[in-house]
């Protein structure tokens, strides 16, 4: 297997005073699923034509194991790329299609035959061989050029939002059958998306961008938990945000905070930001208790109930502006609260998360 | 040591001069070269020779001066202007209601209205003008007919028979392009606009109208840029009331040698006139473009029986008027003739006599055309390439010299090939070379815009895909840009075919006796009064002209506003 691992060293891409990409470095495993997630313009995709060598970077380079590719065109960096609009050729059968980069490598027929009758085989087209692409489905489609990518045996496989153009059921279904071909063939894969649940399903390890820089870098289950600056917490799953003020520390590792209506105790994850503090809190991680209770917690009154089947979701309002979402389970024979009713919120310190404000 | 060379299947290189350079920088540098060559060292030498010295007044502006001090010289561009304004104005006045009516109302007969529009649109207009001689010259055969019950027709010649062939071969310019802005319109403008209350009339004059200024402008300026360079119709039926174009053809080919330096000073007046022109062409279609793009275009609406009637007959009238000297020629291509005067019997003397001397010109026309075309489909699918994948300096250069040699009239190109060419390393005149080179720069936008506008709507990933997947830039136009283009260049190719096929002044001035071409032979007949031969010949013209737009239509599927 050819596969290798991928350094990128301080890339940056210019367009005139615009920064599409702003000194991103990363180091990619072998054999790595790595992600890049972002919503539109953030850079990711044009930090994946840069790899691919559809675009050069202003500064910074990219390695492939230990040789810098740099300055090789991009019909020679042997990457196998997979396009958001499929990008299938339409005038050229299946086989043709998977066997494209072979030939342009100038394979042997038979060679060229066997390694495409396994890649049909493994993407489950090798009925639809002599189709042409206006025959096959978006799903049978993106298949195909997957295995036109991977067939090349590419050193790195680049997926520029490849599931995005399919409905729903196929988006899940092909979720599940791309990672388990990455899994079997090995390839380092930097995928790129903007859809967090692909990511976390998917990735070994996520890259969130955000206006061409990284915010985080981690793996799906510390994304996720353990977000890193304010703008992984709101953009990874929901997260109420409250404005907090430290009150002191705790035992070691903890710190008292004030929220709008109670105090808490708060778990330090690093260094406590100097100044202004926001607590993130995920709805999940609420309890809703009775008034009468003791302890820390918030007191709001419920102003709002959407009921999901298996969650519920309640509005508390805090007064002061202050509104947070809480999730629960839905359980047979438990009574909804009634709107109007007033609650504690529990919270443990563990899931309480300190930011910095972000600047406005 | 490369990523690449580790892996077990290393990727293959280009080779010779694209391996240096890169495959897309060499083939710009060919590109530029033909058309900095072909067109704009010609334009420059004409306009270099207009201003050499003149041997009165020493003065590099006296070729200039004498041409605005001699009414002689100065009337000829007085009358261009005067019959191409007029052309323009009854061609929109004849065109814009003829579209309106055979693409809104149920006229009877529309398919029928549309080819006969095409193919009006595509004979030649030399064809046109002596077939009104035949029918309304002197001795024409409608003519005697009129005169024998005592009714005297206007005169066919002169200013106003120039205006009037000019008005009919060329009122489809304003048919089609406003056909198609008519199809770009949607159907909600109008609703909107009747259920505000307005009339159609009214809804025509403020709702549609103002939507189909850049097609009535710009099929305006087309039909006056084509008015003010053809040569064949002023020679033809000009007699004493002569034209710019005419005045060029005569300095530069009569009188022993001709007189190069005039013609070549009539030719940059010439050109500024159809530069400036195309240029307010493009300032009028960007100040008035709305940019409307239909949901559901118009609609055929349902009309009084009163309306359909009166509205078929009009589109009739216009359309028998402009076939009728296509009809006449194939007719009397089989009437016996005695010179200028036809004899109403049957006869295939006239094909039999065309025979012997049809196969040189013949095989001429075809081979010039042929090559030509095959030049414009390779080079304008690669000079489309750059214009849209490779934007740029460069790129932005091309695209404006290929608009450019629409402003470029045949006899214009004709004197500066000439003018360019005509010595030693380069002694091209009299060859088949030339004509080809003429026709080659003259028709490519025609291969250049189909192209491009395919280009556009290719996503440029499928062409990333190939590269990606390791074959070069060359390999990829090879093998997936120009068979995903492959309609567009047939396309784009047929019209170059059926447009070359006529050409006539450009090869007027470019050929010798051994470079012939059936236009050449017809225009020769003409002049020389055999009608029944040019009868012949130009029956010939027209089924080659028009051979490959039935592949156009038919197989392509394409629709008839693709000519323009």
């Amino acid at each position: 297997m050819a596969s290798t691992s991928v350094h990128i060293d301080q890339v940056t891409k210019r367009y005139g005073d615009s920064i599409a990409v702003d000194g991103v470095s990363l180091d990619i495993a072998k054999g790595e699923f790595f992600t890049l997630l972002g919503s539109s313009g953030c850079g990711k995709t044009t930090l994946l034509r840069i790899i691919a060598g559809f675009l050069k970077q202003t500064s910074g380079r990219i390695l492939f194991g230990n040789s810098c590719i740099d300055d090789l065109a991009p019909q020679h960096r042997n990457t196998g790329m997979v396009f958001q609009s499929y990008a299938i050729f339409p005038h050229l059968s299946v086989v043709d299609n998977i066997a494209y980069g072979l030939r342009a490598r100038g394979l042997k027929a038979a060679e060229v035959k066997q390694k495409v009758d396994t890649y049909l085989a493994l993407t489950r087209l090798s009925h639809l061989g002599h189709r042409k692409p206006r025959e096959l489905s978006g799903g049978q489609q993106q298949r195909v050029v997957l295995a036109r990518a991977m067939v090349i045996e590419p050193d790195v496989l680049l997926m520029d939002e490849p599931l995005s153009n399919l409905d729903t059921e196929m988006r899940m279904h092909l979720r599940t059958e791309i990672r388990a071909l990455q899994r079997k063939i090995g390839v380092t894969t930097i995928y790129v998306t903007h859809d967090q649940e692909e990511a976390l399903l998917m990735s070994d390890r996520i890259a969130v961008m955000r206006g061409g820089r990284l915010e985080q870098v981690a793996s799906p289950h510390d994304i996720y938990n353990k977000p890193s600056t304010r703008f992984v917490a709101s953009f990874i799953g929901e997260n109420n945000f409250l404005p907090a003020v430290h009150r002191g520390n705790a035992e070691a590792g903890f710190v008292r905070i004030e929220l709008p209506g109670g105090q808490f105790t708060a778990k330090l994850r690093g260094e406590l930001p100097q100044g202004a503090l926001e607590a993130a809190f995920r709805p999940q991680d609420i309890e809703l208790r009775p008034l009468d209770g003791d302890g820390d917690g918030l007191v709001g009154t419920l102003t709002d109930i959407q009921f999901l089947g298996g969650t519920v979701r309640y509005a508390i309002d805090l007064g002061g502006g202050h509104l947070v979402q809480v999730a629960g389970a839905s359980r047979t024979g438990v009574m909804l609260p009634e709107i109007g009713t007033r609650h504690r919120l529990g919270l443990s310190p563990a899931a309480i998360a300190l930011f910095a404000p972000e600047a406005a | 040591m490369s990523a690449v060379t580790d892996t077990e299947t290393p990727l293959r290189r280009g080779g010779g001069l694209a391996r240096h350079f890169g495959f897309w920088p060499v083939v710009t540098a060919i590109v530029l070269v033909l058309i900095v060559g072909l067109l704009l060292v010609p334009v420059a030498n004409i306009v270099g020779v207009s201003l050499s010295a003149g041997a009165k007044t020493g003065s590099i502006f006296e070729n200039y001066v004498n041409f605005f001090s001699e009414r002689f010289y100065y009337q000829t561009l007085i009358n261009s202007f005067w019959v191409s304004i007029w052309a323009m104005i009854f061609a929109v006045c004849l065109g814009v209601p003829a579209a309106y009516f055979v693409n809104r109302y149920e006229i009877w007969g529309r398919g029928f209205v549309r080819a006969a529009v095409v193919l009006t649109f595509v004979s030649p207009p030399f064809i046109g003008s002596y077939s009104w001689v035949v029918l309304f010259g002197r001795s024409g055969v409608l003519t005697q007919f009129f005169n024998s019950i005592g009714v005297s027709l206007p005169s066919i010649y002169g200013a106003s028979g120039i205006i009037f062939v000019f008005t009919l071969q060329f009122f489809p310019f304003v048919f089609l392009l406003v056909s198609s802005g008519l199809k770009s319109i949607d159907q909600s403008v109008e609703d909107a606009a009747r259920n505000l209350g307005s009339s159609e009339f009214r809804t025509f004059r403020t709702a549609i109208a103002p939507l189909l200024v850049p097609s009535i402008t710009t099929s305006a300026l087309l039909v006056f840029i084509a008015s003010f360079t053809d040569l064949g119709t002023p020679i033809i039926l000009g007699e004493r009331f002569r034209v710019l174009p005419v005045l060029i053809y005569g300095e530069f080919v009569n009188e022993f040698g001709g007189r190069p330096v005039l013609a070549s000073a009539l030719s940059v007046l010439l050109l500024s006139v159809t530069t400036g022109a195309l240029l307010l062409q493009r300032w009028l279609s960007a100040r008035f473009s709305y940019a409307t793009s239909a949901i559901r275009p118009l609609q055929v609406q349902e009309q009084p029986l009163g309306k359909r009637i009166a509205a078929t007959a009009f589109v009739f009238l216009l359309i028998g008027f402009a076939l009728l000297p296509l009809v006449n020629i194939v007719v009397s291509s089989f009437l016996q003739s005695n010179g200028p005067v036809l004899v109403a019997s049957f006869t295939l003397d006239n094909y039999a006599r065309i025979l012997d001397r049809i196969t040189l010109p013949l095989w001429n026309t075809l081979f010039y055309t042929t090559v030509a075309t095959m030049l414009c489909a390779i080079i304008g699918t690669a000079i489309a390439y750059i214009i849209v994948r490779r934007p740029g300096p460069v790129s932005s250069l091309l695209d404006t010299v290929v608009m450019f040699s629409y402003a470029v009239p045949g006899i214009v190109l004709g004197v500066g090939l000439v003018v360019t060419y005509h010595e030693p390393p380069f002694a091209l005149t009299g060859t088949a070379a030339i004509i080809i080179l003429a026709y080659f720069i003259r028709r490519l936008p025609f291969s250049v815009r189909s192209s491009v506008s395919m280009l556009q709507q290719i996503s440029r990933d499928t062409e990333d895909a190939s590269i990606n997947l390791g074959a070069g830039p060359g390999r990829t136009f090879a093998k997936i840009t120009v068979p995903l283009l492959a309609t567009a260049i047939l396309s784009g190719a047929l019209l170059t075919w059926s447009n070359t096929i006529r050409e006539l002044s450009a090869t007027l001035i470019l050929q010798s006796g051994t470079t012939t071409t059936v236009a050449i032979e017809i225009f020769n007949e003409v002049v020389n009064g055999n009608f029944g031969l040019a009868s012949a010949l130009g029956t010939v013209l027209i089924l080659l002209t028009f051979l490959p737009l039935v592949v156009l239509f038919t197989l392509l599927g394409k629709k008839e506003e693709a000519l323009v």
